[in-house]
């Protein structure tokens, strides 16, 4: 069937589009203009805003680290609604069924969980092919798990032992590349460190983090992975910790990174309270190095909660949970804490950490390097996009914003002095062409013939968080799933997946290991299409070259 | 194969006559969920249709846990950090051994391949239960004496914290200092305990203690597995609605109630008028309550009882391949079926296609 969308703004900036226009769906793929043939529904769209189906490249929706949080704050939709956050106050709206048709009202249709724990990844597939609509994919977590500290002992890698391992990982999970978490610093913390930098050594192993990054590094590129590694560095959080930042991404060689949620790490420790925005000096790194992307991971006032695999660094947030508990689970490799945060608009931090995320995406040279993301659940919930979207394209509601804040936090910031409006179409590359090129899922993010037939129209209007929050029409696959920002029919998605290829004694090595160690098979762990009842679930995509 | 009064009957009479039962209930419980992933995911799926709640045979000790959870948070650690890193392992009462009779031997192999924290040579503390044979490299020591299991606990979580208290047992008094100690000088104390075995207060003692450890070295605890995949059907729940097993959807939004949807409480007050029973994982089996018309997916379908409608069922891990939660890998993990069989439909399809069908009716 062959569907056309009239007359509408349609904003593709991979194809350097930004024009009145139409846009052609077939066989749940985009199209060219036919040229004779009549369609067989046609919408008109005029005045509408048409875009890409947006694409979320870090966020935390699924598997055992996720549920921990739901397991510890099932009241967190609740708390956050009386907050006044855009959220149903069930507990079921942060279940895996409730995930797919929130993203898809806001008109996103693919999804990428940042943090698969190897052991635990048959748990998040089956909950990411649990929600409904969204594509999906994931990452999987190497870098403090025993196998790859043994091979990178006294900072030497054994041959290509650790590209086969990276690659078995891979392939093990399902997984579309591989996330770096503190490198170190997860293990240090089981032997008892309580703090750990860039060049500290891992206990009993006598490697450093940036040893472990480089290694991965270099093993990434080395298989054609198209996502480089997808790093999360030491230090989060702590005032000051822009140095290590910079270091890191000066530590990159010229390699192909991408560092999560930098937001987190843009902090100076000036001015009488030890705390700044370290974003001009983090920009001006991030702007110099091409071959580093990152994401925000911005920051919303309001109550979340923290999931994250860098235990070291949560077990220190534990004293600013609130409400007061936590949990600190201990397991292979990273393990996860969770903690319970309320963002508020009256700190000094908060109102920094708010203001400093702002600041990173205006500051940003290239767009296509610098994406849009809140690490859902850990700088805010992802349905405040909208609001998020809205303070970056005007700054009147920026300097709404700015006035119920301490006015310290104005001072030690850069925001109110910015007067960059981002325009739809560096929306559309941070939300679509940007997060698509950077996983290597080439058939999205853009509205070329070929692509995937996922595209979101909204109604244009002055105030974006109300034009972002509810998408008009929303086609996945080519299937019209939303209308007037209600779901009107629920699908199922695919989980997409690299298979770089391995030397199969890998196998044997990592079974051997599991076996010694643990008293486990591997093949416990592994995923295969029998985890759902979905032939065509998995999909893989290209390699680089 | 599907069986109603004795008399053999074809599966979708029988899948027909369970629409009926369950379409007309006004508020049925689906208990007992002796099943893989799949089966405890279409059991939401079908219990939110029609307003009902679910529970697991195991949901008293998993709704304690999960409360505990929800109230203060907790420190687990997993079972491979257990057996790898840690230097004292305390158990906590009967529980842990008669759920896991070779814990002690799983946890404590004769050769580490693994770095650990300290230098300290391996202990195994039993609290409240007599010393059983552990390997000869790991020292081991028991305390018990008339104190209660709950007095234990406090007791040696006084010690441990340092806190002055008076005790006429001399000899108890000896062994409380020695592990209070012991566990304040390691490396990595981990506290093992069954969630059925001992009441919250209790694991709250444990997890405080826990908690002040950690302000200076590493501890944890470690929960035992529950039976029937207990932790697997109970994350499937909490995934899937935010809540753990003994929620209701008869409302607009769930509500878990450890108390109020406890499947023997329901039948006994006649609050639920229905009931499903699920009993089909390989090698297990659950006790099943009465008191309503019962629908039962049994893979032994000779535990049910005259009037039910029954519905024989492939038992997980043992007829087809299934998700299950696995204590070694503390998280769920795939079983290869023993003896793959084809022919008897899985938990899953059979709940999938009663939903189906009480669609279609409803249509």
């Amino acid at each position: 069937m062959l569907i056309q969308l009239k007359g509408g703004r349609v904003i593709d900036p991979v194809h350097k589009r930004d024009a009145k226009g139409d846009v052609f769906i077939e066989d749940g793929r985009i199209v060219a203009a036919p040229k004779v043939r009549e369609p067989d529904e046609v919408y008109d769209v005029t005045g509408k805003i048409v875009m890409a189906g947006a694409i979320d490249m870090h966020s935390h929706i699924a598997g055992s680290n996720v549920t921990l949080g739901r397991q510890l704050m099932p009241e967190l939709p609740v708390l956050a609604a009386e907050g006044g956050q855009p959220i149903e106050p069930s507990p079921a709206e942060l279940g895996t069924f409730a995930t797919g048709i929130r993203y898809a009202e806001m008109g996103y249709t693919t999804v990428i969980e940042p943090a698969m724990i190897p052991t635990h990844a048959i748990e998040a597939q089956i909950e990411l092919a649990s929600i409904p609509i969204i594509d999906v994919a994931g990452l999987v977590i190497l870098g403090n798990d025993d196998y790859t500290l043994e091979l990178l002992r006294g900072g030497r890698a054994k041959g290509d032992e650790l590209k086969d391992y990276v690659a078995w990982t891979l392939h093990h999970s399902k997984a579309i590349g591989l996330k770096v978490i503190n490198a170190g610093g997860s293990e240090a913390f089981k032997f008892n460190d309580r703090t750990f930098s860039l060049d500290d050594e891992v206990p009993a192993y006598g490697v450093t983090s940036r040893a472990i990054v480089e290694a991965m590094q270099k093993a990434v590129a080395d298989l054609n992975v198209p996502h480089p590694p997808h790093v999360h560095c030491n230090n989060l959080g702590i005032a000051g910790n822009v140095d290590t930042a910079v270091a890191t991404i000066e530590a990159t060689q010229g390699l192909p990174i991408h560092f999560a949620h930098i937001q987190f790490y843009g902090y100076g420790n000036e001015g009488g309270k030890g705390f700044s925005s370290g974003a001009p000096t983090l920009m001006d790194a991030v702007n110099k190095h091409k071959n580093a992307t990152v994401d925000v991971g911005q920051v919303m006032f309001g109550q979340t909660v923290t999931v994250s695999g860098d235990i070291l660094r949560q077990f220190d947030g534990r004293r600013s949970a609130s409400p007061k508990k936590w949990a600190i689970n201990q397991g292979e490799g990273n393990g996860t804490g969770v903690v319970p945060y309320h963002y508020k608009s009256k700190s000094f931090v908060n109102a920094m950490q708010w203001a400093i995320g702002l600041e990173i995406f205006l500051m940003a040279d290239d767009p296509w390097r610098v994406l849009f993301s809140t690490d859902h659940p850990n700088g805010a919930l992802f349905v405040r996009y909208p609001e998020i979207i809205h303070l970056l394209m005007d700054k009147d509601e920026r300097v709404r914003w700015l006035d119920d804040v301490p006015e310290a936090s104005r001072e030690f910031s850069n925001l109110a002095e910015i007067s960059r409006e981002l325009t739809y179409s560096e929306i559309a590359v941070i939300t679509r062409g940007a997060p698509a090129k950077l996983m290597g899922l080439n058939d999205r993010g853009h509205l070329g013939a070929g692509a995937i037939g996922d595209v979101a129209v909204y109604t244009e209007q002055k105030n974006k968080t109300k034009m972002f929050a509810g998408a008009d029409m929303v086609f996945k696959s080519g299937d019209l799933v939303v209308r007037k920002g209600k779901v009107v029919r629920v699908t199922y998605g695919r989980c997409y997946h690299v298979e770089p290829g391995f030397d199969p004694q890998i196998k044997r090595r990592v079974k051997s290991f599991y076996d010694r160690n643990y008293g486990v098979d591997p093949s416990w762990f592994g995923v295969s299409d029998a985890i759902t009842n979905r032939r065509d679930r998995f999909a893989t995509i290209p390699l680089s070259r | 194969m599907a069986k109603k009064k004795g008399e053999e009957a074809e599966l979708d009479s029988a899948l027909e006559r369970a629409a009926d039962l369950l379409g007309r209930a006004r508020f049925p419980v689906i208990g007992g969920l002796f099943t893989d992933i799949a089966g405890a995911a279409a059991a939401l799926v079908l219990a939110e249709k029609l307003g009902g709640a679910v529970d697991h045979a195991a949901g008293t000790g998993l709704s304690r846990a999960s409360r505990v959870m929800r109230e203060t948070g907790a420190t687990p650690a997993s079972f491979g950090e257990v057996r790898n890193r840690a230097d004292t392992v305390v158990v906590i009462g009967k529980g842990p051994l008669e759920r896991d009779p070779d814990l002690i031997a799983s946890l404590f192999p004769a050769k580490l391949g693994l770095p650990r924290p300290g230098d300290n040579k391996r202990e195994v503390i039993f609290l409240g239960l007599d010393k059983v044979r552990t390997p000869r490299h790991v020292r081991s020591s028991s305390i018990r004496g008339r104190a209660t299991l709950p007095e234990l606990v406090a007791l040696l979580a006084a010690n441990v914290r340092e806190t002055r208290f008076d005790i006429r047992d001399k000899a108890l008094r000896t062994k409380l200092d020695r592990a209070g100690e012991r566990i304040r000088n390691s490396a990595f104390a981990v506290f093992v305990y069954d969630s059925a075995e001992i009441e919250e207060p209790v694991m709250h003692t444990v997890l405080e203690t826990v908690r002040h450890l950690v302000l200076t070295t590493r501890a944890a605890i470690m929960t035992v597995a529950a039976p029937g995949n207990g932790d697997g059907v109970n994350l499937c729940s909490t995934w899937t609605c935010g809540l753990p097993v003994r929620t209701s959807f008869a409302r607009d939004v769930p509500e878990h109630d450890a108390w109020a949807y406890e499947t023997d409480r329901l039948l006994e007050t006649g609050e639920a008028d229905a009931l499903v029973w699920i009993d089909a994982l390989e090698g297990e089996g659950a006790k099943r309550p009465k008191g309503a018309p019962t629908v039962v997916l049994s893979s032994i379908p000779g535990r049910a009882s005259k009037g039910d409608v029954v519905i024989e069922v492939a038992s997980a891990a043992g007829d087809h391949d299934a998700a299950l939660y696995l204590a070694p890998i503390s998280g769920i993990g795939m079983v290869k079926a023993g003896k793959k069989n084809k022919d008897k439909p899985t938990v899953a399809d059979v709940l999938t296609t009663i939903a189906e069908l009480i669609d279609a009716r409803n249509a």
